[in-house]
């Protein structure tokens, strides 16, 4: 038995009442000034760049209104590097989304014992945890045109050629698409495995006991209760995959041509090897604008949550 | 339905307001100690200061490159011979250095003294980085008859090259034998032939190699247009963009004809200068172009490798000195260091005969001053050789001091590329380069 | 148990198997390369045909670390930097999220929509405005300005992560205790944290793996060889003529160790068991 509730006296009441109203902004407080506190300034410096004819190696910029967003528009290279990151993004997210259910709940089953689990696991984790840079070297080796692939390909007699995997056109993108799927799904597969443990028993006892089949049990249990991690993840990831410019630049450099020309690697050879600064914060609005579209979206799927 | 039992995972709780005042004051303390940890993390990095002394710093991504404490063995000399002058060494990677001077010249952060790449000179020139050499040598009363070339926008001199790496062309003896060619091949067509044939020995061998990476395009640079300067041709005229002549037709229709044959180390677009050695060493390629300080590396790798060094191959019936690609390790001043005068101190004794020939030494590169000699010059066979054919031909590469240099390499492989698959002609290529530079200009 | 159904487990367990060791190769077979690798001469890493242990078997790429302080130095320096971040993200984040996860207050969805889009900008542009500012703040070329710029990173995303986490655990938890007297940070901390740690370890991980590969800012907002961290030590190995492959390799290999050690360490509460029977309706 616990100890009675203890009754407020009159007049805390509205003391209180205000410190209750003041208690959320008192926590997010410490996120919200150090983000302001850095990043704010930054951002609206980019952003402010985007209406100048050029900065940082122009010492005298002139205000220019939306011609760097013109430029950008019907600049060819943009609009393919548009398509290209939309590839490179869906597919990412949807395969990560799909191989980190996949892998955290096969490890989450209680077919295995726990220490098949937690050796398999930690194997699964491995491409996460090196940095970008490695990971390029990597995988440039292993799909060089003879290296370690080619290599079981042509000793298991599927196929004589020696695939050009990042260096042609027809591969490259696809290549580095599922070298960006391998080194991202370890996110998804412990959020989920996380979020898996959460799910009380109970419920699952309640529905063997209704009589559902495994699939089921997956669908209308385990998928509803992970819904909300889901949303979260995959927001996040959208945003972050968008991004994405080492791995890329480090892998293909944005060729073959501009087969697997990013967003990230047209803002960065703008930026580094053109020194168009302005243009290269315009593309970072682009970024900007797009990823606020997603966050609106997310605020949505809170706010009906809470209903 | 019933009561609620509530069980709860932690120990028996007791609710009230005294609990509230542990939790948040234990809340508290966690806090103030993260930041008492960060403060006193950040104590330790402090270094405290010499009043007298100046310390220069000088960025560049040399140290790395050479053996352990060579070049800090150099900077100690320096200091001796200069009393109140210090020198910190920051090192960073060399592929990012570029963006880091540009940062730092942005944040007013930039290293007194800066290591530099000829391609970026035009750039960091105009962005108001650099510290004009001129002025700082007229102060110093500098004798410029020494250096061997300087580095010049607009008429003032803004990098000095402190050792050259050359690219000789590199083949692989074996290969050659096997291949039934004689002699080392010193026109195109010998070249050709000579590839061609590499190329039949089996499925994983090739002629040639060039890396045409987008990502750092100096194969344009390197292992293209290298060709062209050895002919005595020129993608330049009066200092603008000529690429429509037909010299330049002639190397990009040769390159073709090489790459329809698969004579070609398969992977060349995205290639890396890095990752071509690797391939010349294992004994996969018969001839490639590349830097001169390759060679300790090479022997080292594969000891049983045999190799040579010659000029590049150059147009049939071609019979004027041959150009022989370079690129530098180039020294420069920032423009926002607090002391410019003792940083001109350190690049004329970078530039010294006695300290050029030991950094020309060591990193196995030919020297800046046009009087240092370096050791290996006479020591090693295949040094030796290089040292013959540079001093025979001349050092060549158009890209330095132009604008945009990377940006317009990479313009220019982008069209290479489409052309050598089949987009586009080689007309096409001309123009769309020449138009895509001209923009830049 | 009913012999069929007990066989039937047995095939649903070596299915399982099947599948999981097909996908552990999926997921371990380059890594296994490149630990293969560290152990080859520079020479050997490009042979062809690929061979898996070489004649030359080599432990010089580690040596070469361990025998080099300046690069010891890069580990130590990796290590100060992400305790601190996910010590400290975890920290704040947790509070934040409680109170997106608990609260309904005038602004909070647009300081959601802040956190979310302030994220959204590359990095590449925005090096240069945010190493000016860290400049004028006097962090540049310290632990401090390397944490608080990591957290920048990690703080938005803990953040959303934990609000989702939180979002699965039922009010009624925080509700009793309200009902005792307790306050909001009594039910985030004595209740609902406890609930949460496979969330608040996968979110730990996470935001430690963030800080330890994090290349770009570390390589910007340091200067001298004594605060540069793991990622940077790797691409000082990757030269302007030539790399060396097995001290990378080598290199990533020993700093992916204690990533591997701390969740090994956490396993016991991935393994379930923690949560049942908390609530019964």
């Amino acid at each position: 038995m616990l100890a009675p509730a203890k009754i407020s006296k009159p007049q805390n009441f509205s003391t209180s009442l205000i410190k209750r109203k003041l208690e959320p902004y008192g926590f997010i407080s410490p996120t919200v000034l150090l983000l302001l506190l850095l990043m704010v300034i930054p951002v609206f410096l980019v952003i402010r760049y985007s209406f100048m004819d050029n900065v940082i190696v122009n010492q005298n910029p002139l205000f220019v209104g939306l011609e760097n967003y013109r430029t950008m528009i019907a600049d060819e290279r943009f609009i393919i590097a548009v398509k290209n990151t939309a590839f490179f993004t869906i597919v990412s997210v949807i395969a990560h989304l799909i191989i980190g259910l996949s892998f955290a709940t096969l490890l989450n089953s209680e077919l295995l014992s726990k220490t098949t689990r937690t050796i398999y696991r930690m194997i699964y984790i491995l491409p996460w945890l090196f940095t970008v840079a490695i990971i390029a070297i990597l995988w440039r080796m292993i799909l060089n045109p003879l290296g370690v692939l080619n290599y079981i390909i042509m000793s298991l007699g599927i196929s004589q050629n020696q695939t050009e995997w990042l260096s042609s056109e027809s591969t490259a993108l696809l290549a580095v698409t599922f070298i960006n799927i391998w080194a991202g799904y370890p996110f998804y597969m412990i959020s989920l495995l996380a979020g898996l443990q959460g799910i009380p028993k109970d419920l699952h006892e309640a529905a063997l006991v209704d009589g559902a089949t495994g699939l089921q049990k997956f669908w209308n249990v385990t998928l509803p209760h992970l819904k909300p991690l889901i949303i979260s993840m995959s927001i996040l990831d959208l945003i972050w995959t968008s991004q994405q410019f080492a791995l890329i630049w480090m892998t293909t450099g944005g060729g073959p041509l501009t087969s697997t020309e990013m967003l990230g690697t047209y803002t960065y050879k703008l930026a580094f090897s053109q020194y168009e600064f302005s243009q290269a914060s315009t593309s970072a609005v682009f970024l900007f604008l797009i990823s606020m579209g997603l966050a609106l979206v997310y605020n949505r799927t809170q706010r009906a949550r809470e209903q | 339905m019933g009561r609620k039992k509530r069980k709860y995972a932690g120990p028996k709780q007791r609710y009230g307001g005294s609990m509230n005042k542990k939790v948040s004051f234990r809340t508290r303390i966690g806090a103030a100690l993260s930041v008492a940890a960060l403060l006193a993390t950040g104590t330790i990095t402090s270094t405290p200061a010499h009043a007298a002394d100046v310390t220069l710093e000088f960025a560049q991504w040399w140290d790395p490159e050479l053996p352990t404490g060579s070049f800090r063995a150099l900077m100690d000399e320096f200091e001796a011979t200069n009393p109140g002058i210090k020198v910190k060494l920051v090192s960073g990677p060399y592929s990012t250095t570029k963006t880091q001077i540009v940062a730092g010249a942005a944040s007013k952060t930039m290293s007194d003294v800066v290591g530099l790449d000829g391609a970026w000179v035009n750039d960091f020139a105009k962005q108001g980085a650099l510290e004009s050499l001129s002025g700082l040598m007229t102060a110093a009363s500098y004798d410029q008859k020494q250096l061997a070339s300087q580095i010049k926008v607009d008429g003032k001199t803004y990098m000095i090259p402190v050792v050259n790496f050359v690219y000789p062309l590199f083949t692989n003896s074996d290969l050659l034998k096997k291949a039934g060619v004689n002699k080392i091949p010193s026109t195109r067509s010998e070249f050709a032939t000579a590839a061609k044939k590499i190329s039949k020995i089996n499925s994983t061998t090739k002629g040639w190699v060039i890396p045409l990476s987008l990502e750092a395009p100096n194969g344009i640079q390197n292992d293209v247009m290298s060709l062209l300067w050895a002919s005595g041709g020129s993608m330049l005229k009066n200092g603008q963009p000529d690429l429509k002549n037909a010299k330049v037709k002639a190397l990009n229709t040769y390159i073709k004809n090489l790459w329809d044959a698969k004579a070609i180390t398969p992977g060349a677009f995205t290639l890396k200068e890095q990752d071509k050695v690797e391939e010349f060493t294992n004994g996969r390629v018969g001839m490639m172009i590349d830097t001169l300080s390759h060679v300790t590396l090479i022997q080292k790798n594969n000891p049983k490798l045999k190799f040579n060094i010659s000029p590049l191959p150059s147009e049939d019936g071609f019979k004027g000195k041959r150009g022989i690609p370079y690129a530098s390790w180039g020294i420069g001043v920032s423009s926002n260091s607090k002391n410019k005068t003792e940083a001109w101190k350190l690049v004329s004794f970078m530039m010294s005969e006695k300290t050029n020939s030991k950094l020309s030494s060591i990193a196995r590169a030919f020297p800046g001053n046009t009087k240092s000699v370096p050791d290996f010059v006479t020591s090693d066979a295949i040094s030796k050789k290089a040292f013959e054919i540079y001093t025979q031909g001349y050092p060549a590469n158009e890209f330095t001091g132009l604008p945009v240099a990377e940006e317009l390499m990479r313009l220019y492989g982008e069209q290479f590329q489409k052309y050598l698959s089949g987009k586009i002609s080689v007309t096409k290529l001309a123009d769309n380069a020449q138009a895509a530079w001209l923009k830049k200009f | 148990m009913t012999v069929g159904s007990a066989r039937k487990r047995r095939i649903h367990k070596s299915g399982v198997l099947i599948v999981i060791s097909l996908g552990a190769i999926f997921a371990g077979f380059p890594v296994f390369w490149m630990f293969v690798n560290s152990f080859k001469p520079n020479s050997e890493i490009f042979a062809f045909p690929p061979k898996i242990i070489s004649p030359n078997f080599t432990l010089d790429a580690y040596f070469e670390i361990f025998n080099n302080p300046e690069k010891v130095r890069f580990f130590i320096n990796s290590y100060i930097v992400a305790i601190c971040v996910t010590l400290l993200t975890l920290l704040i984040a947790l509070q934040t999220a409680y109170a997106f996860s608990r609260y309904r207050f005038r602004g909070k969805g647009l300081v959601n929509m802040v956190i979310i889009t302030l994220q959204s900008v590359p990095p590449i542009t925005l090096m240069i405005p945010y190493f000016s500012l860290v400049v004028t703040l006097k962090l540049y070329n310290t632990y401090q300005g390397l944490i608080l710029t990591h957290m920048v990173f990690t703080l938005p995303y803990a953040v959303i992560m934990l609000t989702g986490y939180l979002n699965t655990l039922p009010r009624e938890l925080d509700e009793a205790v309200k009902i005792d007297g307790g306050s909001a940070l009594t039910a985030l901390w004595r209740i609902l944290v406890p609930i949460s740690i496979p969330g608040i370890v996968s979110v730990g991980i996470y935001t430690f793996m963030i800080s330890w590969n994090e290349f770009l800012f570390a390589l910007t907002l340091t200067k001298t060889q004594e605060m540069r961290t793991v990622p940077i030590g790797i691409q000082l190995l990757m030269g302007q003529h030539s790399y060396e492959w097995n001290q990378m390799m080598s290199m990533s290999i020993l700093g992916s160790i204690p990533v591997l050690a701390l969740f090994l360490l956490f396993q016991r509460y991935f393994l379930g068991g923690l949560t049942s029977g908390a609530v019964k309706a």
